[in-house]
């Protein structure tokens, strides 16, 4: 026989008439008021809570005032628990978070694993971690699952992020994504968990969101003054009971719940047993859905559950910056509910004078006068248990009566700034708003609008047709009950490489830890001791996403250091990104150090990777001897790769890299370079004929090839690489494509294996050649790849698009000349800037001289330049080699070439017929002038 | 009565349930309204067993409850109120059936146009009794607005935006005075409006910017903005309530298969689908796929298989109904509507069955006939 009795036999009956017999109802509701019962007569009080209720928290703050317990059981992972000593020092709201990057014991691709758990000031669990870590002598114990467990018990198979609740995939506003993927776990899940319930819950109480419903059927009756806290426990136990036993939802989830209650049913018995502690005087805060449980090992006196170690994987733990907007997507709230909530939980301070704990020097709170709470003597016996529910049950929802001063705050308060935001609204709006907002109340069964009611009464009132601005009424009524909030970890409560990065930016003056961007200018010729922290920006910029650290002067590439740099720093609002970058080091260099090695030896690492990598550590690191690990271990990739997909890549880097050691006092190139250079020359001289033939390999692989081989060659002959090689190579190479051909041809050309007027031959006999000519542009492309191994052939290749242009037909030339831009934007920087100068010296510079021009490669033209004998010589060189001709003779003989000396003009100066001299002739002025100058 | 009318006005139809509503009422009802602000929501949105009315009333609007309400609380405060919304979306019927439960009149209705006249918002003479009598109040043809004004009752105004700025502008002085004057008479000149007056104008979204309101004339209506409805089951209950009301009125018996219902909703929301990814108006089919849309489409094809066919409604009759109403441009919507049927009909009919394959062959031969 319990007190509960009556109330079961009453709630039996109306089953029986309702259900119309014996049925799942009657054990519906026997069971929610067995479940009340086994709550309330268990020894360690149970003190059921919901998440963002401001009555819970008042209940909590009233109860932690009249019992001071000296031990007070949380349900939060057990491992976060240091984490809340450093709570104070933080802006609330912010979420505790424990990060792995290393996982041992899961799936790889779960990692990097995060889990956050939000911690708001208008919550219960502040009040009892307020309450327990400012009094002397009361224990704070974690009780819940460790963050281990969270991803142990989560279903397999499915990303570790899809067990997250409702990830919302809006984020236009900016707190939104604070808590980037993580998990977030939450004190006090409190919510139907199958949708009917809730549709017909918010269907019926004629209120649009979850949060609404609860605070107007729960919340309200329970924060008002006289509620106290028996009938706030037994109300809180009966709906944790009734959404458990109506329908429990997914069975994994479940399962989890039921585990977790075994755990901490273990965890709080085992504490009591190890430190000797009185339940009596403990409080076991919880979830009200965890109050209501029926596992067998619920209660003091409940069997011992095996608790599972935890896998090896190491955790991390930091505090980041939370927001409520964060926190409303992560666990799918209604937009502005935990705002709401805050705001609801200030009011009932003040209307209730229940005074809150705060932790002593809460950051980013007004100062409060402490109240030293103690602990209670030992108190024997606890008072009997009463039945307040049926009571409860029997009365209609108290409702709040109208606040008018509220209301019209609200209505004037939103006009203003709807007014400020563009709208054409006046004081007329605010009277018809508030004249709304009662009339919407009234259809809606309550005297007094809540925050929703007011917002549809502002957007039919105000907003018409269009948004004149960039948020409509909707958002601003948000904003104005409460707006977003956003948390801010203090720098006590940072990990060491974040306050190393605070500490080294100090001497730039601006202030890191402001919300809003801070530019800061950089002098770095007059202050010069600004570098180190130029140094560092560069390397955050490096590390983290693009817009936390943004450059807008200046720049750091290999060889190049700005004099003046001017940054936008967003690390306040961003100060997530860098906390977690405190999980991976302590300095920003040595997470970069880090990160560079990884990149480097992953298995999918390639050549140019990790000549990047170099680079990088060049610019950031310059650490020469991590520089030349780095180097070293390029020189592996490059041996061990097969493809040349990278080849333009590393050919491009490998040139800066050399300019750059080979520029300046850097003790020239170190032994790597040196290594690569060998290796590559080998290396690509073998794949050459493969390259050549395979199609997989582009054009353009092949000429980056190509070019390594030419543009490296005296380097590489001088380190012992025998030229040999890469004849034999390019002899080998037989390409079928035609672009691979042309490609092929111009390496002739640059062996000397192919004078150009054979080439020009063989490129004139293409155009002439119907068959082919369809095929001419893809020959052309590979004469313009051909610009990177073979930069003598610019004013050829200037030559042939000439022609194309000039002689292919409209039907081959059209379809080819978008590939042909296309090319020619993509590789821009390698190839424009030699064709346009080459262009500029062959093409007429008017439009008139058009007319009378003749390219330079027509056969009347290019006869005079390919005369027998060459122009005659004259001057002491030519004197020289005419007295002593013995030398010459001798050369001439070994290259086996045969000719005759022929006479030298008579007054030891060019040729009287020569154009110069006949210039010269006519104008003398000039030559006259230079003459009386230099007194000849 | 209503079976001498084509299409009896709201508050004749629902009469009945009009007296009952009204007699069960026991709540406060603003001015002269003949139901309170709650018992208009029911008859609107209709009733719930938790009600604990004995008897149902049917839903006759299908829309969230907020809007109603917003709608309703708009009329009981002296602001006009302004539906707007996409064509089809049940704005001039979410109009009547207020007016109709508020006043138990919903014919007091200007229509905007382009040759809509300040004589039409306000008076006009009737010329013959004007010559024979001179002015007076009895030769005054009185607005459907004036009326209104005169009885305490709620005025429409469709279609707003399509009257020409100053024919709107006129409503300024009629929303704020709340009276018109006479200029023309020398005594009894100034008609007061009663209490209850409000007026219920509807706007497409559509036409915005070809007279655009005047902020004057902004101020002194509340916007209710009604969304296309994109809600696949509320879709297919208006769907079947307008198609079995319709079918009452041309006193057809016809049974509408749900699987052919069904293909009619997927076909409208694939066609939505591609007209939101659209990049030009000429990707989208001009017609802005509205619920009302697809009634007529139904409609279409049960009158044609009533007339011409076996009176059975038929896949095929439907995807001809379609094809018909939905292709207004010749080739663009022809283009579009011929390749959803290839790229969505034609696999669909393959993986699903049922009556896709002679959906399929119906559209494809429409549309072969109409290019």
């Amino acid at each position: 026989m319990t007190v509960f009795d009556p109330l079961r036999d009453q709630l039996l009956e109306a089953a029986a008439e309702f259900a119309g017999g014996p049925g799942d109802l009657d054990g519906i509701l026997a069971g929610m008021v067995t479940d009340v019962d086994r709550a309330l007569r268990e020894p360690l009080e149970i003190f059921p809570v919901c998440h963002h209720s401001p009555a819970s928290a008042l209940a909590m703050a009233r109860r932690l005032r009249e019992k001071r317990p000296h031990v007070i059981y949380l349900e939060l992972c057990e491992d976060l628990r240091p984490l809340l000593d450093e709570l104070r020092n933080c802006r609330l709201p912010v979420a505790v978070q424990a990060f792995a990057s290393d996982v041992d014991g899961f799936p790889p691709d779960w990692s990097p694993l995060s889990v956050v758990a939000p911690i708001t000031e208008a919550s219960a669990e502040y009040q009892a971690i307020a309450y327990a870590l400012d009094t002397p002598g009361v224990e704070l114990v974690c009780v819940d699952r460790s963050t281990d467990h969270v991803f142990q018990w989560s279903p397999r198979g499915s990303s570790a992020a899809d067990a997250d609740a409702d990830a919302d995939a809006e984020e236009d506003a900016e707190g939104k994504d604070l808590h980037g993927d993580a998990v977030g776990v939450e004190i006090g899940d409190l919510r139907p968990r199958f949708s009917q319930l809730e549709a017909y819950l918010l269907h019926h109480g004629k209120v649009r969101h979850w949060s609404e419903w609860w605070d107007q059927y729960v919340e309200q009756p329970l924060a008002s003054a006289d509620a106290d806290y028996e009938t706030y426990r037994q109300v809180m136990v009966l709906i944790g009971s009734l959404f458990r036993r109506l329908a429990p939802g997914d069975p994994s989830r479940v399962t989890v719940d039921e585990d977790r209650e075994r755990f901490m049913w273990t965890r709080m018995r085992q504490h009591l047993a190890a430190s000797g502690a009185d339940a009596s005087q403990a409080l076991y805060v919880c979830g009200a859905f965890h109050a209501a449980s029926y596992v067998p090992e619920f209660g003091l006196a409940g069997s011992d559950w095996e608790i599972s170690p935890r896998t090896g994987t190491r955790w991390l733990y930091g505090l980041i910056p939370s927001s409520h907007s964060a926190i409303e997507a992560q666990f799918g709230l209604a937009s502005g509910s935990v705002s709401i909530a805050a705001a609801t939980w200030a009011k009932a301070v003040t209307r209730t004078g229940v005074k809150p704990f705060q932790l002593q020097g809460q950051a980013g709170t007004r100062k409060r006068a402490v109240v030293k709470a103690t602990v209670a003597p030992p108190v024997a016996v606890a008072e009997p248990v009463t039945d307040k529910l049926t009571k409860f049950l029997a009365s209609p929802p108290r409702l709040d009566g109208i606040d008018e001063a509220e209301l019209l705050g609200w209505s004037v308060e939103i006009v203003r700034l709807a007014r400020r935001h563009g709208y054409l609204s006046s004081t007329a709006d605010a009277i018809a708003v508030f004249e709304t907002s009662i009339l919407l109340a009234g259809m809606r069964n309550r005297a007094r609008p809540t925050p929703y009611d007011f917002a549809d009464a502002a957007v039919t009132c105000i907003e018409k047709d269009t948004v004149p601005g960039r948020r409509d009424i909707r958002r601003l009524c948000e904003i104005m009950l409460g707006g977003d909030r956003i948390g801010q970890v203090g720098y006590n409560a940072l990990p060491p490489l974040a306050r190393d990065v605070y500490d080294r930016l100090q001497p730039l003056g601006v202030n890191v830890e402001a919300r809003t961007i801070q530019r800061a200018l950089l002098d770095l010729k007059a202050q010069p001791e600004l570098g180190p922290c130029s140094d560092l920006l560069w390397v955050l910029r490096r590390l983290m996403p693009p817009d936390v650290v943004r450059p807008i002067m200046g720049e750091r590439t290999l060889g190049r250091k700005s004099i003046q740099e001017s940054w936008d720093l967003a690390i306040g609002r961003s100060q997530r990104y860098l906390i977690e970058l405190g999980y991976e080091g302590v300095t920003v260099e040595q997470v970069l150090e880090q990160r560079l090695r990884r990149e480097v030896w992953t298995p999918t690492a390639t050549a140019a990777a990790a000549l990047a990598a170099v680079e990088d550590s060049l610019l950031y690191l310059r650490s020469r001897r991590f520089t030349d690990e780095l180097g070293a271990r390029a020189v592996e990739l490059l041996a061990a790769e097969r493809t040349v997909d990278e080849a333009p890549e590393v050919l491009q880097r490998i040139r800066r890299l050399l300019a750059y050691y080979r520029s300046g006092e850097r003790g020239g190139l170190p032994a790597w370079c040196e290594d690569f250079v060998r290796t590559g020359y080998a290396h690509y001289c073998t794949l050459l004929p493969t390259a050549f033939v395979e199609d997989e390999s582009g054009v353009r692989q092949v000429a980056a090839m190509l070019g390594f081989l030419f543009g490296m060659e005296n380097l590489a002959l001088s380190l012992g690489c025998d030229r040999a090689q890469l004849e034999i190579a390019v002899q080998q190479s037989h390409p079928e494509s035609p672009a691979k051909v042309a490609l092929l041809w111009a390496a002739h050309h640059q062996l000397g294996l192919l004078p150009i007027a054979r080439l020009r031959e063989r490129v004139d006999e293409l155009l002439g050649n119907p068959m082919v000519l369809p095929a001419m542009p893809q020959y052309i492309s590979g004469f313009l790849q051909a610009l990177v191994p073979v930069p003598s052939l610019t004013s050829f290749v200037v030559e042939i698009l000439s022609k194309a242009f000039a002689q292919l037909p409209d039907p081959v030339l059209l379809p080819w000349l978008p590939q042909l831009i296309t090319t020619l934007k993509d590789q821009a920087p390698e190839l424009v800037p030699v064709l346009v100068r080459e262009a500029g010296r062959t093409f007429p510079g008017t439009l008139a001289a058009l007319d009378t021009w003749t390219p330079p490669w027509s056969p009347a033209e290019a006869a005079p330049t390919t005369s027998a004998t060459g122009p005659r010589a004259g001057g002491p060189m030519a004197e020289l080699l005419v007295g002593h001709p013995d030398a010459t003779d001798a050369v001439a003989a070994l290259l086996g070439v045969t000719g005759s000396w022929s006479a030298l003009g008579t007054d030891g100066t060019d040729d009287i017929g020569s154009p110069v001299a006949d210039l010269i002739g006519r104008h003398p002025d000039t030559a006259e002038a230079v003459a009386d100058l230099l007194s000849v | 009565m209503t079976e001498n009318l084509l299409r009896a006005p709201a508050e004749v139809k629902y009469a009945e349930e009009l007296d009952y509503l009204e007699s069960i009422d026991t709540g406060a009802k603003p001015f002269t309204w003949r139901l309170s602000p709650r018992m208009v929501r029911m008859f609107v949105l209709g009733s719930e067993r938790a009600d604990g009315i004995d008897r149902q009333i049917p839903q006759k609007w299908f829309g969230d409850r907020s809007f109603v309400e917003r709608a309703i609380v708009t009329l009981a405060s002296d602001r006009g109120l302004l539906l707007i919304g996409d064509p089809g979306t049940g704005k001039s019927w979410l109009a009547e059936l207020l007016a109709a439960a508020i006043c138990r009149n919903s014919t007091l209705v200007v229509q905007g146009t382009a040759g809509t006249t300040e004589d039409h918002i306000k008076y006009s003479w009737n010329v013959a009794m004007v010559i024979a009598r001179g002015q007076s109040r009895d030769s005054l043809i009185p607005s459907p607005i004036m009326t209104a004004m005169e009885q305490g009752v709620v005025g429409r105004f469709e279609e707003l935006t399509r009257s020409t700025s100053d024919v709107q502008d006129a409503l300024i002085s009629i929303l704020s005075e709340k009276y018109v004057s006479i200029p023309e008479l020398d005594d009894d000149n100034i008609v007061f409006a009663k209490p209850g007056f409000s007026i219920i104008a509807t706007a497409n979204s559509r036409d915005r910017g070809v007279n655009d309101l005047s902020s004057a004339l902004k101020r002194r209506f509340n916007f209710v903005r009604i969304p296309v409805v994109t809600n696949k089951a509320s879709e297919a209950e208006i769907v079947r309530f307008r198609t079995v009301e319709l079918l009452k009125r041309h006193q057809i018996e016809l049974d509408v298969p749900p699987t052919l219902l069904d293909i009619l909703l997927q076909s409208f929301a694939d066609l939505r689908t591609a007209a939101a990814s659209a990049t030009s108006d000429d990707e989208k089919l001009e017609s802005a796929l509205s619920t009302a849309e697809q009634i007529g489409v139904l409609e279409d094809a049960i009158l044609h298989s009533q007339f011409f066919g076996d009176a059975q409604l038929r896949a095929h009759t439907l995807a001809g109904s379609l094809v018909g109403s939905l292709a207004r441009r010749s080739p663009e919507d022809l283009a579009i509507l011929n390749k959803y049927w290839h790229g969505v009909v034609e696999p669909r009919s393959k993986a699903d069955g049922g009556e896709w394959p002679e959906f399929l062959a119906g559209g494809r031969e429409a549309i072969a006939t109409l290019s």
